[in-house]
């Protein structure tokens, strides 16, 4: 018999990928009519993998979902909706060139003999609108409003559809301060009239403001249900950053030389208007990793982007031993010696349909050494691609495998052997070893040191905290585009003082952060 | 001369003749708009012209009626999309190769099919009789106001129902709960997706009524504008077509005016055959030319926009 | 090319691509011949064998008709690689005949070289009009598919026009250019046959645009730019620049080949349409699935298929462009990759054990 104060019970829910990854094991979920709920967790907490499971973009592998008492088989979002339950994504599912009214009714329209009843459409938006408090303008295109609005449109969108209960997915990560601020009201409002809100977020200080209880989730497991009135900061901050082993990796101290990347004053405002680099400035020195360490949608992924071209920041400067790098061609930013690990390998790291030889030597193969006046050099091409899917120990049949067919660990290994072996001065890894086995990221891990003893500069971008601590000689914290924390020694380090900083509880003063502007 | 071209410009003729020309491009290009609006590229439209052309005029004869031809045309250009739909769509071909093949098909494959039918070869000239052909229509009062009347009244049919389906297209796109999910589905499938729409069938609906428009565009051609097949009827108005739709920003009213653009072009090639010094073949290369010119200040003012926006 | 599964499965596709087209020839013939029986044996055995022997003459003749569709095959396979739809070999051809033409007929120039600077200005010719929808892809944005077919008429309208108006040989009935001076004329290797020494050009042609693609720096930049664009500009490549290469080459390669066929098949320029070649060469790459070095065997089956429905037309009375539809055919189950694909789904997963097993080995 189902605990009808429960609107949402998933027991038991485990989750195994085909590539088999467990993203949940044995996970209890249960959310009580009428609250805002916060499901908490790191990336790859699997607190996503839980939620497109209550709504039907996935099944789970063992364990039930009851939906107001009543056991279901969610089986695609359209169940999950006919059961009212509605998903706000953190990518909006809207069509920019429609009215948010057209938006809202896509799919479900009102008609009149035969053609749409826009005024109807209007009708019944300003009529949710009115209801919930979630102001929109329902003739404006949804390409012109702006991204508070967009949100508000999407949950217009569930609760046209008969949500009652509403997931969304870290709904303020896109938000400014007083969008959010706004939001909170309307989330109060709805759940006022008694609809049930799953709130996923990062950030404490919303928690705090606006939820009734709490889950935490790590590593693919619960870590408990809280009332978030009765838990403190410091605490959720415990169970949620934290390592369940301690993963070390055996390293010589770092004796850094050099600065070789010298970034100042970066600033970048996305085209939503939201701030994500302020004011950035630090330094990569020779010899050094230094790890970036920070909750992702923190402005990491922009500073990579800026940092090898593929985006442009609104001012300030990077430098590659005294060269600026700000817009200028990736060949030439090679050619400086830099290398970069993607965060999205599959975009930027390889061309899928090609063979292993081609992905290893896309960055060079105009070198002398592989080119024989207009034709290749085949023997040398053939001799290092042999040489180094023996030394980064790629599992394949042969360089002539195509690169896609691989498993992820391998291709990340084959991205990797790229990259480690132009003899770079200066290597940036974003999320080096995400989603990948645990030898190939052992051994991704171990060559990020000795490469950087040998004398590189790394800049290593991580979510992942075992990584970002054990490997970085000196790290940074970022919080809201900007520097939270400078730490020169990461060995003083614990996994609570990272999850206060990352986190926003604690903040270092700015004189402490300027310690890792080593240059003038 | 140049006196002799305005004068022949400023004819009833000449605006008469525009509109002659402009309609079967009309249809091809409104046919690209809808398929396009869906996200599908159609440039199977010149080989679906061929065969819809063919089985106009076959249908008509056998039935000695021309509506008859025009629906089979229809029908026929219905049919071809839905092959095109089932390799694009299903078995996932690349759309622009299965439109490709469509064409190759058209080309060698009517006059296969005609002589198939009927033992003919190349082309239909010997069946043609009045009742196969699309009836010109006098359009009351129209017809009596000097100027206007011998412009705009005494064309075919088709010719009006051609501009009439710029307004039926639009409200189809813009009017109907149809066109706000083909205009979603080619904008953001996720979208439609999420809402239960059904991309895979949206896009068959689209394709299909684009086979439609270009099936009435292939009737046209050999129903009222050449009054037979031949092998050469299309002579490339299915990608005009589609340059007309990326010209006119990809809107019906948009295409209409690209299309109206091309056919003031081929007029003025035709009128400027008769003159001394102008070469007919010359002046054949305007429209095209026109065309690639048109959609390279398109392309400009697109980018300069996109740059703002950035 | 390593997995030998795969390769299996790529081969069994296409056989069954072409016993389907050959399906639907048979239904077609039965449908329209009267003696069906003689038509199939036109369409399929009569192009290299009759009277019980093998017909040379007719097997050379098949040789020559690969020449001006392996120079498309080969062009479109090197712009579509890039993963660029420019439809414009087919204008380029015409263009590359018509120029060859002109400098057979009016630049006087010794025996041996006249030919092939023939062929060459009207590569550079091809090459340079190619620019258009490649710069207008790359600086504007503009899709080079449509303006590549735009390009088409205005070549066709404007050689139309030089030939009419221009260069036409006023004492002869048809339109044509006047003859080309013998110096030019590329040869027929034997006498009677289309055969031309134009075939070993294409054959040549092919080995090198092969080299080109596979073992030099700029082939390969063009390939990784059609698998992966955005890695291709992350790895350093300058992709504006290969796509614009790209479509230069593809113009290069459909100019020369159409000055090959005029000089080697006939004796003054006579085209009053577009050739087709360049519709038959987007066939003959996807068969040969942008391989060039397949190009060839493609632009053979192609050819073959084409002497078939030729005899048949003669013999049997079933019309010639029964080939279109074949081709149609062919090409649309070639190029669809979902075609099979549960078949497929099995070998991959044979595969995935395979490779499960092998890493216990090692382990």
């Amino acid at each position: 018999m189902a605990d009808i104060e429960y609107v949402v019970q998933m027991k038991g829910i485990t989750k195994v990928y085909p590539n088999g990854i467990a993203a949940n094991q044995g996970v209890d979920f249960n959310v009580k009519k009428g609250e805002i709920h916060a499901l908490m967790g790191e990336n790859g907490a699997g607190k996503s993998t839980l939620m497109k499971m209550l709504f039907g973009l996935e099944q789970p592998t063992e364990g039930d979902i009851i939906v107001n008492g009543e056991k279901v088989n969610l089986t695609s979002p359209t169940v999950a909706i006919s059961k009212g339950i509605g998903m706000v994504h953190q990518h909006f599912m809207l069509v920019p060139s429609l009215t948010v009214a057209e938006n809202i009714v896509l799919g479900m329209e009102p008609k009149n003999k035969g053609f749409i009843d826009y005024k109807k459409a209007v009708e019944i938006t300003e009529e949710y609108s009115k209801k919930y408090n979630l102001i929109v303008d329902p003739s404006a295109k949804v390409r012109d409003i702006p991204v508070g609005m967009k949100q508000k449109v999407e949950i217009l969108k569930a609760l046209v559809r008969g949500a009652k209960i509403l997931i969304l997915d870290e709904p303020t990560a896109v938000l400014t301060t007083q969008e959010t601020a706004e939001l909170f009201r309307e989330l109060i409002n709805l759940k006022n009239q008694g609809h049930t809100v799953i709130f996923i977020s990062h950030k404490l200080d919303e928690i705090k403001q606006i939820t009734d209880r709490l889950t935490i989730m790590r590593g693919g497991k619960s870590m408990g249900v809280y009332n978030t009135a009765d838990i403190s900061k410091e605490e959720i901050s415990r169970l949620m950053v934290g390592r369940d082993v301690v993963l070390t990796v055996e390293k010589d101290k770092a004796q850094p030389t050099d600065v070789v990347l010298k970034v100042r004053n970066l600033d970048y405002t996305n085209g939503w208007g939201k701030k994500m680099l302020n004011n950035l400035s630090f330094d990569v020195r020779k010899g050094e990793i230094l790890g970036i360490a920070g909750v992702e949608g923190n402005g990491q992924r922009e500073l990579v982007d800026m940092l090898f071209n593929l985006n442009v920041p609104d001012s300030g400067t990077a430098t590659v031993n005294g060269q600026n790098i700000l817009g200028v061609a990736q060949r030439k930013i090679r050619d400086m010696g830099v290398s970069l690990i993607p965060e999205d390998r599959m975009t930027f790291g390889i061309a899928g349909r090609g063979t292993i030889e081609d992905n290893l030597m896309s960055d060079r193969c105009g070198k002398k050494r592989y080119n024989n006046g207009p034709l290749f050099n085949t023997k040398n091409m053939h001799e290092d691609s042999d040489q180094l899917i023996k030394d980064y120990a790629v599992l394949c049949k042969s360089r002539n495998q195509q690169v896609g067919m691989l498993s992820g660990g391998n291709i990340q290994k084959v991205v990797v052997a790229r990259e480690f072996s132009s003899n770079p001065g200066l290597i940036i890894a974003d999320q080096p070893t995400r989603g990948i086995d645990v030898g190939a990221t052992e051994f991704i891990r171990k060559k990020l040191v000795e490469l950087s003893r040998e004398g590189a500069a790394v800049l290593l971008v991580s979510a992942d905290l075992n990584e970002v601590m054990e490997l970085s000689d000196s790290l940074i914290v970022m919080v809201n585009g900007k520097i939270a924390a400078y730490f020169e020694d990461t060995s003083v380090l614990n996994d609570t003082i990272m999850g206060e900083y990352m986190l926003g509880i604690k903040q270092q003063s700015e004189e402490e952060i300027r310690r890792v502007q080593h240059g003038e | 001369m140049l006196n002799q071209l305005m004068n022949m410009i400023f004819t009833t003729s000449f605006g008469y003749a525009i509109i002659r020309i402009t309609s079967p491009i009309l249809f091809a290009a409104l046919a690209a708009v809808v398929a396009e609006k869906a996200g599908v590229t159609n440039i199977g439209l010149e080989g679906t012209m061929m065969f819809s052309s063919l089985f106009g005029v076959l249908f008509a004869y056998w039935t000695n009626n021309w509506l008859v031809g025009v629906l089979a045309a229809m029908v026929v250009g219905i049919l071809i999309a839905l092959v095109m739909g089932i390799f694009a769509l299903k078995l996932k071909t690349n759309i622009i190769l299965a439109g490709t093949a469509i064409n190759i098909a058209g080309s060698g494959g009517t006059i296969f099919l005609l002589y198939l039918f009927t033992g003919l070869r190349g082309n239909t000239a010997n069946l043609t009789t009045p009742q196969m052909l699309t009836p010109k229509i006098n359009i009351p009062i129209i017809k009596d106001i000097p100027v206007i009347g011998a412009i705009f009244s005494g064309h075919s049919i088709l010719t009006y129902v051609s501009f009439i389906l710029v307004i039926v297209v639009w409200i189809l796109l813009y009017k109907t709960a149809l066109g706000l999910r083909i205009r979603a589905v080619g904008e953001n499938t996720n979208a439609a997706d999420s809402v239960g729409v059904s991309v895979l069938k949206t896009q068959y609906i689209a394709l299909m009524i684009s086979g439609a428009l270009s099936g009435i565009g292939g009737a046209y051609m050999s129903m009222y504008y050449s009054q037979s097949w031949n092998t050469g009827i299309v002579a490339g108005r299915g990608f005009i077509a589609l340059a007309a739709r990326a010209m006119g920003q990809g809107e019906p009213v948009g295409a209409m005016l690209a299309s109206l653009l091309f056919g003031f072009a081929s007029a003025l090639g035709n009128k400027m055959e008769g003159l001394q010094g102008f070469s007919s073949y010359l002046v054949g290369a305007i429209p095209y030319a026109v065309t690639i010119i048109g959609l390279s200040i398109y392309a400009v003012t697109q980018l300069k926009k996109s740059r703002k926006k950035s | 090319m390593e997995n030998k599964h795969m390769m299996a499965f790529e081969f069994i596709r296409g056989f069954v691509a072409i016993f389907i087209a050959i399906l639907v020839a048979f239904i077609f013939i039965f449908i329209s011949a009267d003696d069906p029986g003689k038509a199939l044996n036109c369409l399929l055995i009569k192009p290299i064998i009759s009277n019980g022997a093998l017909n040379i003459k007719s097997i050379m003749t098949i040789l020559g008709r690969t020449t001006p569709i392996i120079f498309t095959g080969l062009a479109v396979c090197v712009m579509f690689s890039a993963d660029q739809f420019n439809l414009g070999a087919e204008g380029v051809t015409m263009l590359g005949g018509f120029i060859g033409a002109l400098i057979g007929i009016y630049v006087p120039m010794a025996a041996g070289i006249h030919s092939v600077v023939a062929v060459l200005i009207a590569a550079v010719v091809g090459g340079l009009v190619m620019i258009v929808p490649a710069l207008a892809k790359v600086k504007l944005k503009a899709s080079e598919m449509v303006i590549s077919l735009m390009m088409n008429y205005v070549i066709l309208y404007l050689v139309l026009h030089f030939l009419n108006n221009v260069f036409a040989d006023r004492s002869k009935g048809a339109t044509q250019t006047f003859p080309f001076e013998a110096t030019a004329k590329i040869g027929t290797v034997v006498q009677g046959t289309e055969l031309t020494y134009g075939f070993f050009i294409a054959l040549i042609a092919t080995v090198i645009v092969a080299i080109f693609m596979y073992r030099t720096r700029w082939g390969y930049a063009i390939r990784m730019i059609g698998i992966n664009e955005a890695f291709s500009k992350y790895s350093g490549i300058k992709v504006g620049a290969i796509i614009v290469a790209s479509q230069i080459i593809g113009g290069v390669l459909a100019g020369a080949g159409g000055a090959i066929e005029v000089l080697g098949r006939d004796i003054s320029f006579r085209w009053l349409d577009l050739p087709g070649y360049g519709w038959t060469g987007v066939t003959v790459a996807i068969l040969a699935k942008n391989n060039p070095i397949m190009v060839p065997l493609a632009a053979l089956f192609i050819a073959y298929l084409n002497r078939g429905c030729e005899l048949m037309s003669i013999y049997a009375g079933v019309p010639a462009e029964m080939l279109d539809i074949i081709q149609a055919v062919i090409f649309l189950f070639f190029a669809a990759e979902q075609f099979l694909a549960k078949y497929r789904q099995k070998l991959v997963v044979k595969d995935a054990k395979e490779e499960i097993s092998m890493k216990g080995e090692k382990a």
